[in-house]
């Protein structure tokens, strides 16, 4: 076949992935670091595109080390990553695990129960949480307390001053512990159901008990698919913000201890009018997403995936 | 064919002649049965609170009061905060808000962007899958590791010069089709989000096809794009099935997209922005009528979850694994 025949089939199938591929990520990621070097305010393209600056990361620097609220972002961004990620892999491997040693109509029941959180719409998944966190007597969480007798007034979780940062961090990786656990848990279940039974049996065999069993056969081979998970799950908690977006808009949490850095970028860019800053402080996130990104690409056992075509004419 | 399910069929057969008289010892795991029973109870306890949070948010929307949990089965349920929801009342003594069709308006625009979306997806990554898993070309490899790569950048960064490129093409858009374009930015805009993982799943479903039927065709002459229409495309019905419900579900689910380019940007509203408004608006807002609201906005997304079960199980897996 004449090789611009074949060109023109090819890009036939690729062109309408690779238009938007094109409009909304490449073109989309060099600009955003190139707004970062313009003093873009307002969306005032006309007024600001052309001029060249660093004072975004100036400015950018001096908020994080001088004003106070931009370094309650920073800390609740620390501890908010690192909390939620260690409940999202060791609650995502601690669900694989059951699910594994279940019967599989049992198990099958679970496995979709938690993904429900992941497909529920985020308006209402806030609103669950909402009302749950409630700071009045009508709030779930209260309410129930209130009954138990454990506590004899309502109790404003996120909203106390003298509970925070503790009650507004506990909320926030609640709520998105919920969302991420079913991530590992997808990831770890389908790894350990590819491990051969013949394996299992054979421990069985010799007499392994379940810890034996999880601790030297199980986990040995999953362990690839932990550091994967875990990589791409502090990838997506640095730079997801949808959860949190609408639990500080609502005032369900404060509003600074419950804003991580994704939302400042955010906030800076919708709410202040402050896009250089916000790019500045985005391009941050696109610089640790190139390296996670590649560092998890080399994890996958990539070459597996990708088979030749064989039957090409 | 699994160990598990040959001995699930070896108990059932036996239990059928038998009856109990035989005891199955499954070497595998040896006492399933009781393992499923203790680790079965102990995730329900830690599912509980879960279980619980949808239970009460649905049953809210038909009670007098939001309710708690023991108090489900005292309080009085009927219909009312569906009917005020209906009537643009967020309270029972307030005047109306807006009108029934103005709610139907909304409801129309979250679909219309989930249905886009859903068809952005669809056509881009059947046309997408098929040339990485049937085609050699030089970048193949190269492009299907990129695809992988932009999943990993941080949506808040593309947003922000997204957003640059929208506030520039607006100029260019005349005033009588600004409401389409706002819909078509939005629902591209949300559908490339989804664009990298489902060019991986769509690829899964093309490699698990036979070769022969296309070989044939291919060899008597038929060209690339009709074998893709005639032969395969209905070979891989049912991922384009489960492609098109997990698309649709994320249009649907979407809050940030249809915040910034429908509400900020066009006073658009969307289900996610009504309730984003509502209970931004607490005083005026009644409780029990904002679980019916988001009751209201969940129902698809439950029933998808319901009867499609087992398949959004499965395209999960294989999406998340690429």
């Amino acid at each position: 076949m004449a090789d611009s025949e074949r060109i023109k089939q090819i890009l036939f199938f690729l062109s309408p992935a690779l238009a938007l591929v094109v409009v909304f990520y490449i073109i989309p990621l060099i600009l955003a670091v190139y707004l970062g070097f313009t003093p873009l305010r307002d969306w005032n393209l006309k007024a600001y595109m052309g001029k060249f600056t660093t004072q975004s990361y100036e400015y950018l620097f001096y908020l994080v080390t001088h004003d106070p609220d931009v370094s309650k972002v920073v800390k609740t961004t620390i501890v908010f990553t690192s909390a939620t990620l260690i409940v999202n892999v060791l609650g995502g491997l601690l669900l694989a695990l059951a699910a594994f040693f279940m019967e599989e109509s049992v198990s099958l029941t679970y496995r979709s129960l938690w993904l429900l959180p992941r497909l529920t719409p985020v308006a209402v998944y806030s609103l669950l949480w909402y009302y749950f966190f409630l700071g009045s007597g009508e709030g779930t969480l209260n309410s129930l307390l209130l009954r138990l007798g454990l506590i004899d007034h309502p109790i404003a979780w996120g909203t106390d001053p003298s509970l925070q940062p503790a009650g507004t961090w506990l909320i926030l990786i609640v709520v998105n512990g919920f969302v991420g656990v079913s991530f590992g848990m997808i990831i770890f279940y389908s790894a350990l159901k590819s491990i051969p039974r013949e394996q299992i049996i054979a421990a069985r065999i010799d007499g392994a008990n379940t810890f034996q069993l999880i601790r030297r056969i199980l986990l040995p081979q999953i362990r690839w698919h932990l550091v994967y998970v875990t990589i791409w799950q502090l990838l997506s908690l640095l730079t997801t913000f949808a959860h949190i977006f609408l639990l500080t808009e609502w005032g369900v949490v404060d509003r600074w201890w419950g804003t991580t850095w994704a939302l400042y970028v955010f906030n800076e860019a919708f709410s202040a009018g402050e896009q250089g800053v916000a790019a500045a402080a985005a391009t941050i996130l696109v610089a640790i997403g190139a390296v996670l990104g590649l560092l998890s690409l080399r994890l996958l056992g990539f070459k597996k995936m990708m088979q030749e075509p064989r039957g090409e004419i | 064919m699994s160990l598990a399910s040959i001995l699930g069929r070896v108990r059932r057969g036996r239990k059928e002649a038998v009856a109990e008289t035989i005891v199955y010892h499954d070497v595998e795991t040896i006492s399933r049965r009781r393992m499923t029973l203790l680790l079965a109870t102990i995730l329900g306890l830690i599912s509980l609170p879960l279980v619980m949070i949808y239970l009460l948010l649905v049953l809210s929307s038909f009670a007098d009061h939001m309710l708690s949990g023991p108090d489900i089965f005292t309080a009085k349920y009927s219909l009312e905060n569906w009917r005020l929801l209906f009537e643009g009342r967020l309270e029972p003594a307030a005047a109306p808000l807006y009108t029934f069709w103005d709610l139907v308006k909304i409801i129309i625009n979250t679909l219309v962007v989930a249905a886009g979306v859903a068809a952005v997806v669809v056509v881009a990554s059947t046309l997408a899958g098929y040339a990485f898993s049937r085609m050699r070309f030089k970048w193949r490899r190269g492009l299907m590791e990129f695809l992988i790569l932009l999943h990993a950048f941080p949506g808040v960064a593309l947003l922000i010069a997204v957003y640059a490129i929208y506030v520039w093409s607006l100029q260019l858009v005349p005033k009588n089709v600004l409401t389409s374009y706002q819909f078509l930015f939005t629902i591209l805009a949300r559908a490339s989000l989804e664009i990298p993982m489902s060019i991986w799943l769509m690829k899964g479903f093309f490699d698990k096809i036979p070769w022969e039927v296309e070989w044939s065709a291919l060899v008597d002459g038929a060209s690339r794009i009709k074998t893709w229409w005639k032969i395969l495309l209905p070979q891989v019905k049912p991922g384009i099935a489960a492609l098109s419900i997990f698309a649709f579900l994320a249009g649907w689910e979407d809050l940030i997209y249809v915040h910034v380019f429908l509400y900020v940007a066009g006073g658009i509203k969307t289900l996610a922005t009504f309730i984003e408004e509502t209970i931004g608006n607490i005083e005026t807002a009644y409780l029990p009528i904002a679980a019916a609201a988001g009751t209201l906005y969940l129902l698809p997304t439950l029933l998808f979850f319901i009867f499609t079960q087992r398949l959004l199980l499965e395209t999960m897996s294989g999406g998340v694994k690429g």
